[in-house]
């Protein structure tokens, strides 16, 4: 990873694809926020380029989205080449004052918000954290720190299912692998725990755990989202039927990423009448908040989220989606509905 | 020459968001999807007219080069700045001005991507016919001046046939108005015809007169598949002269037609030498009688003929045709689709005639050659994908292309179709315009005595 393979930056034939369909070019308008740029910039990168502030503004305002190289007809991987130019300038030394903000935060705290309280704290019986158990919820930070209550009801519903915590989980290393840093210490942190607890499986309510856990671990363990898990559940959840009409945001890193389409739909439908957004399923428009853009470039995070916040079909009471992330940057953009987590409108349904 | 005095004086003009200096953004504006690289050294996008204007008149007054850009998706190095300057990025004049149906015309500016232009007009039942590959993202100010064209060329046209009038930005500044809201005009000398296809060596397009068409009722996508290329050109030949006039006719050799498999894997295209793929369009009963007539001229030489079962069969396969000049790159994940060769046109009674040559090139050199292309009106795209890192493949590739372009001109056609001279072709001018190459450059000179508008392009 500490190198840029040449081949593969060298797979863009420059045809412009990725401008049409970029949300970060669409909204800077520079060729050097379209996947195109980044791709010759990373190229000028490992033949010398200077990395000056540009190079990284350049670089580090891709949000990872991933719908360029959905839609790149050559088959290059632009998210790829981003990560690992971002890599191979964090090694000379060069990385934005985010970037730096972020690897601190994550080596004091184990996590890139900085919190230093125990992060199961919303567990109200710790007896709940079992020493086995073959399945394990991954909390996240953004379930700990920022939505305690729904990470407390989700477990709540997930324990009924032989699941345990990870006892001193930290960060999964997610924002940590998108922007360039080094995540090992994480990694393997929560890995040993996992092997002790002696899981086959990984449960994660957010999309950028999800990914990582699942593409960048390497390990055999089976990663499944808190919505892929509670759709083979559906029948014992005893959900009732609202009479409301709710829209679904795809997290990129859950949906385009991953290929979890299916699932969230099938409990939302199995709730509710679900009208799509303008862009959903593999051609999904990203939140705005990933790779580290919402931290690195709240400005223009934001505006990415109203872009999306713009795809709200009429007559709709909430925006669901499935990932704290998206659920954060959307909330930002001031959307027309509330927005809200699978999980809170899975316990509408159960009152 | 260009100097911080006057960076910082077109930056008042501009506004300080709209240049650029910074290195990382020079890179970025190095070079378009083919292999012809030249790092300018400053970009700046106008807003106005009057902002072009007044750029290009300091441009004039100080010898500084101007090289105009839409969305940078050309393949022979258009809106590369060779000798530096300024590079002039269009994309952000991208309104359309007016929408004047009555008059089956639209007022755009240069910016605005065809795809763009093409889900504003369709509400009001208009279209704009040219269609490229890269309609996603290409510019109309790029169209005009290369004179694209695409899939539909073979019964549209190209982009010449729909543009009524400009307003030009010529070398000292002098903002002119060619043509005029008329369907017909002969006064004067038609600088209309002169600016479109003049790459930027002319003058700056700022904004466009634009015919539409009103969107056909009905289309159908006929599939024929054949066990050569060559029969596949025999057939051309029989429907184009049985009558009927198909709305695109297309080739795809054996190896495109893995590239779309690979693309698109629903789509499923049999694995034969080579497909046709003929579109009808217009009322219902000419399009039954259009498919009907092609289907039959194509019986004898095919081995296969089928019609698309619906519209997003229809859609799914144009989709993929549109993009597979670069998705040859997905069948070997060693080598990357490099454009150097690959447009030109023949003598529809040639084409049979050219894809045997191309395959005697493709033989002679040991390098695959992929072909595919527009080849209702005679142009062939010739696709080679190497591995980058191979100072030996690059030689093959550019022997390989130097023979098909002067393969071409001998048989009495172009080394250019419609993806432009540039800089990547400027060689062949001579071979292929003879003394008419002489005629240009007395007109280069007349209209930019000082050479600062794309300087290096064309032959001139």
């Amino acid at each position: 990873m500490s190198n840029l393979d040449l081949r593969s930056i060298l797979k863009c034939v420059r045809c412009g694809t990725c401008r049409s369909v970029c949300p970060v070019f669409e909204q800077v308008g520079w060729e050097s926020a379209s996947s195109r740029g980044r791709m010759l910039v990373a190229h000028g990168v490992s033949q010398g380029l200077e990395a000056d502030q540009d190079v990284l503004n350049s670089l580090n305002t891709c949000t990872t989205c991933g719908l360029c190289e959905q839609m790149c007809p050559s088959g290059a991987s632009p998210v790829q080449v981003v990560q690992d130019a971002r890599h191979h300038l964090v090694l000379k030394g060069r990385m934005t004052d985010a970037q730096a903000a972020l690897r601190d935060a994550a080596a004091l705290a184990g996590n890139p918000l900085g919190e230093t309280q125990y992060r199961h704290a919303w567990l109200e019986d710790a007896s709940d954290i079992k020493e086995h158990a073959p399945y394990v919820f991954f909390v996240g930070c953004l379930g700990a720190y920022r939505y305690p209550e729904l990470t407390r009801r989700t477990f709540d519903l997930l324990k009924k299912f032989d699941v345990t915590l990870i006892p001193e989980e930290v960060c999964c290393g997610s924002p940590l692998f998108r922007t360039g840093l080094d995540p090992d210490a994480l990694v393997s942190k929560n890995l040993e725990q996992i092997k002790r607890i002696g899981a086959h499986t990984i449960i994660t309510g957010c999309a950028g755990c999800y990914t990582t856990l699942k593409n960048d671990y390497h390990s055999d363990l089976k990663v499944m989202h808190v919505s892929e898990f509670l759709a083979e559940h559906l029948q014992e959840l005893d959900l009732k039927h609202l009479d409301i009409t709710v829209t679904y945001h795809d997290p990129c890193h859950l949906g385009r990423c991953n290929g979890i389409f299916d699932a969230p739909r099938q409990i939302i439908t199995s709730i509710c009448e679900l009208k799509e957004m303008r862009s959903h399923h593999e051609q999904s428009r990203c939140c705005g908040a990933g790779g580290g853009v919402l931290k690195g470039y709240p400005d223009l995070s934001m505006a990415l989220s109203k872009k999306r916040l713009e795809e709200i079909p009429g007559g709709v009471d909430y925006l669901v989606t499935s990932c704290p992330l998206c659920r954060t940057n959307l909330k930002r953009g001031g959307p027309k509905v509330e927005v809200i987590d699978i999980l809170d409108l899975m316990e509408m349904a159960m009152k | 020459m260009l100097n911080v005095d006057l960076i910082e004086k077109m930056r008042t003009i501009v506004g300080k968001d709209n240049l650029s200096v910074a290195t990382c953004e020079l890179y970025c504006y190095s070079s378009d999807a083919s292999q012809i690289r030249g790092i300018p050294e400053v970009v700046i996008k106008p807003q106005t007219t009057v902002q072009v204007s007044d750029i290009v008149s300091i441009a004039y007054e100080h010898d500084i080069p101007v090289t105009a850009r839409g969305a940078g998706t050309g393949l022979a190095g258009g809106c590369v700045p060779l000798e530096g300057g300024i590079v002039l990025d269009m994309s952000g004049m991208d309104r359309i001005v007016e929408m004047d149906f009555d008059n089956l015309q639209v007022v755009v500016e240069p910016g605005i991507v065809q795809e763009k232009l093409n889900k504003a007009l369709e509400p009001y039942g208009f279209f704009f016919p040219p269609d490229p590959g890269s309609s996603a993202m290409c510019t109309l100010g790029g169209l005009i001046a290369n004179n694209g064209s695409g899939m539909r060329s073979v019964k549209y046209g190209t982009t010449r046939s729909y543009v009524l009038g400009l307003e030009v930005v010529m070398a000292d500044g002098k903002i002119i108005r060619t043509g005029s809201k008329t369907m017909k005009t002969v006064a004067g000398y038609s600088l209309t015809d002169l600016m479109v296809g003049s790459e930027g060596t002319l003058g700056i397009i700022t904004q466009a007169i634009i015919k539409v068409r009103a969107i056909p009722k009905e289309r159908s996508v006929i599939f024929a598949s054949f066990d050569s290329p060559e029969l596949a050109g025999k057939a051309v030949v029989r429907v184009l002269s049985s009558g009927i006039v198909p709305s695109a006719c297309e080739i795809l050799d054996a190896n495109i037609i893995r590239a779309i498999n690979t693309y698109d894997p629903k789509l499923g295209l049999p694995l034969a030498g080579a497909i046709l793929l003929f579109e009808v369009d217009g009322t219902e009963a000419e399009v039954k009688e259009g498919v009907d007539l092609i289907v039959k001229t194509c019986e004898g030489l095919a081995s296969g003929v089928r019609t698309a079962s619906d519209k997003k069969e229809r859609d799914e396969i144009w989709a993929a045709r549109r993009l597979v000049g670069a998705a040859i790159s997905r069948l070997d994940p060693m080598r990357t689709r490099v454009y150097v060769g690959e447009d030109v046109g023949v003598p529809i009674k040639e084409i049979p005639r050219m894809l045997r040559k191309v395959d005697e090139i493709s033989k002679e050199f040991n390098l695959p050659i992929m072909t595919y292309g527009h080849i209702g009106d005679g142009n062939l795209h010739t696709g080679m994908c190497i591995d980058m890192l191979s100072d030996d493949a690059w030689k093959k590739l550019n022997a390989a292309a130097d023979k098909i372009h002067r393969t071409a001109i001998e048989i009495g056609g172009t080394v250019t179709a419609e993806h432009g001279v540039g800089s990547a072709r400027s060689e062949y001018m001579r071979l292929e315009l003879g003394n008419a190459l002489d005629v240009m450059i007395t007109i280069k000179k007349a209209l930019d005595p000082k050479g600062i508008l794309n300087p290096g392009k064309m032959g001139v």
